[in-house]
């Protein structure tokens, strides 16, 4: 019976004594007593078993790691006047437990306050910034062959370097921002911005500009195609003109040197003798004569003249 | 966090049940009939020693590392094996991949395929692919990241949610650095460049955390204009193989027409010095002839001016057609010549 006592009494013990002055702390988690209502004691960072008064104190636990932010995708004008949808990312952490429980109680309340917070200072920044600044960073550079491949010129889309860049406002909406949570217990670790894109309707002109660029640099290849084969046509040209005129040339030359030769030869050779040769040349052509030729031969010529009489004359001058 | 919670609510709640019995008992056994608390007490105290024992233990797989804490505290982080540890929930054990890589998929989904071919989601993630280039031109990046976590301890206790702000850090960060490059660029040549750069600033902004993720590669999928414009950037590709044939084409012509052409002057050039050979050795031959003949003349000029003269006559007379003999003083021939009939036979012949 004492023995079964024993064991209901330390039962007891255990539950309504033991139990509700402990508490405990996880690795993840920071936590703050509170007594009536009202915080006593330090931040509790250490995770573990740890003593408190039964009853009267309550234990509040916070998370005291780095949490994410995520914020509602917003419509924002530009400098510029388009449109863009704005998706912020955060992350922060809750640096002030006792702040923190004060002013903002839990992660939910604490939620509500970074919304209006960020959300203010992204619209802030955003439509005081061209859309360049917000999409190129401080080490844009332009490829200037890659531009003269496309060969495009690319409309009314300047291509200069952001006088800050992304990574700039990304960092001045993290200072404004950061400058209104500690207030809060809240450290703003970090702002980013996650998604820009246009809006549909202003997507829809961006899409008809690209068609209507790409369709420029289509022509564009298609009149060079036309050029260069025009191009090559007329070196071709060029070539045959050169190479014709060129063998014409010299088989002209050739034959030229030919014929000087030859009569030189002639000349050389037919000096010697220019009435035999005459003699000569027009005996032979008279061997042309055939079947339609008339011959008319004087009766008096040195052919016939033996016809008439058989004495001797004197042999006619050379 | 809420597993060790819950398992200290099991206890209380197991350890209340049992206190009421124990009191249940307490009050059955003042009373004569105290035989049936005991076998009670005796189940209770066997359930304990079975949850004792169950939960005294536990294994860590070969890609595992074990986080343990006591009341919410860690002690230590083991290695794969079993293991042994405090019961009723004292001990708490998380379990973290450390070996094994890890992947986020963006725009796209990979399916649990039960095939062996892999299979992607039909369905697309504009919201997470779109994106703007340097020159504000609307592009659709499809990429994945491989991680792995490097320390389970930073993975659990620096940041809540980690993959989560890896998600995240990697949209930013891949839309910064495309941002940073012309559309064009970003289609062809900037892919490598792309994915490197992009896994060195997601690899810096986890180390900034200090959350324990170490980031494997960063691998750039379908990179695409959007499907609005493709038809036109299809155009341009069409453009781009119709310059090129044409200008083959051209090309081609030219290779047939300036060979021949060259073959052609070649022929020619050996023709006219085919016909300068023959023109000068003609001319030799002539004047060989000529002078062998004027050698002999000169040696009898007269008689041989004779002899050759009736000699022509004598071969040509026998071929002429008519040879009509004119005496001087006489009437004159035409009027006697039938012209007529050499027209007739002119006419003939034709």
């Amino acid at each position: 019976m004492n023995r079964l006592f024993a064991f209901t009494m330390a039962v007891i013990i255990l539950l309504f004594v033991v139990m509700p002055s402990t508490y405990v702390i996880d690795q993840a988690e920071q936590g703050i007593l509170v007594q009536f209502g009202e915080p006593v004691g330090d931040v509790i960072t250490e995770p573990g078993l740890h003593w408190k008064l039964p009853y009267v104190q309550t234990v509040r636990r916070f998370d005291k790691r780095i949490m994410p932010w995520d914020g509602d995708v917003g419509q924002v004008p530009t400098l510029g006047r388009e449109f863009i949808l704005v998706d912020a990312t955060a992350r922060w952490r809750i640096a002030d437990p006792l702040k923190f429980l004060r002013s903002v109680r839990d992660e939910a309340g604490a939620r509500t306050r970074l919304d209006d917070i960020i959300d203010s200072v992204v619209r802030d920044i955003i439509s005081g910034t061209d859309l360049e600044e917000i999409v190129r960073s401080a080490d844009w550079a332009v490829d200037a062959k890659a531009l003269s491949e496309e060969g495009v010129a690319l409309g009314d889309v300047d291509l200069d370097k952001p006088k800050k860049g992304r990574a700039r406002l990304e960092q001045e909406i993290r200072t404004a921002a950061a400058k209104q949570t500690p207030e809060l217990g809240i450290e703003l670790v970090d702002v980013r911005l996650k998604r820009i894109n246009y809006i549909d309707s202003v997507r829809a002109q961006v899409e008809n500009r690209m068609i209507s660029e790409r369709q420029s640099i289509a022509e564009r290849f298609r009149s060079e195609g036309q050029g260069r084969s025009q191009e090559i046509l007329g070196e071709m040209q060029r070539e045959l003109r050169t190479i014709r005129s060129e063998a014409e040339r010299q088989a002209a030359e050739v034959r030229g040197k030919a014929d000087a030769e030859a009569t030189k030869i002639y000349g050389e050779s037919y000096g010697a003798d220019p009435e035999f040769y005459a003699f000569l040349r027009t005996l032979e052509s008279y061997q042309a004569m055939g079947a339609n030729t008339t011959l008319m031969l004087g009766a008096d010529s040195e052919f016939f003249r033996y016809l008439e009489s058989t004495r001797k004359r004197s042999a006619p001058a050379q | 966090m809420s597993d060790t919670e819950n398992k200290v609510a099991e206890l209380l709640a197991l350890a209340r049940k049992g206190g009421n019995k124990g009191r249940n008992g307490g009050g059955a056994a003042a009373r004569p009939s105290s035989g049936r608390v005991w076998p009670v007490v005796v189940l209770v105290g066997l359930g304990l020693a079975v949850w004792a024992f169950s939960s005294s233990f536990y294994t860590v797989q070969p890609e595992e590392r074990a986080v343990v804490k006591r009341f919410g505290k860690v002690i230590s982080i083991n290695d794969p094996g079993l293991h042994f540890k405090l019961p009723f929930g004292v001990d708490a054990v998380q379990k973290v991949a450390t070996e094994r890589v890890l992947k986020q998929e963006f725009g796209f989904r990979t399916e649990d395929g039960d095939n062996e071919r892999s299979s992607y989601s039909t369905q697309d993630f504009p919201e997470e692919s779109l994106m703007l280039s340097g020159d504000l031109n609307i592009i659709d990046v499809e990429w994945v990241v491989q991680y792995r976590i490097s320390d389970p301890m930073k993975y659990l206790y620096q940041q809540r949610d980690p993959d989560r702000t890896l998600r995240d850090m990697s949209e930013s960060v891949m839309r910064r650095v495309v941002g940073n490059r012309l559309g064009s660029e970003v289609l062809t040549t900037a892919r490598v460049a792309i994915a490197t750069v992009a896994r060195e600033e997601i690899q810096k902004a986890m180390a900034d955390y200090d959350n324990g993720i170490h980031i494997v590669t960063v691998e750039l999928q379908d990179v695409v204009p959007p499907a609005a414009v493709k038809p036109a950037f299809n155009e341009v590709n069409e453009a781009r193989q119709e310059r090129e044939r044409m200008i083959n084409e051209a090309t081609k012509q030219a290779n047939q027409e300036v060979p021949r052409a060259r073959g052609e002057a070649n022929r020619a050039l050996s023709e006219a010095q085919g016909y300068a050979t023959e023109r000068v050795n003609q001319a030799k031959g002539e004047t060989a002839r000529f002078n062998a003949i004027l050698t002999e003349y000169r040696s009898a000029p007269d008689v041989t001016r004779t002899r050759m003269y009736l000699e022509t006559l004598n071969t040509v007379l026998p071929k002429v057609g008519s040879v009509l003999v004119v005496q001087e003083g006489q009437m004159g021939p035409l009027p006697l010549l039938n012209l007529r009939d050499n027209a007739a036979k002119k006419e003939s012949a034709q």
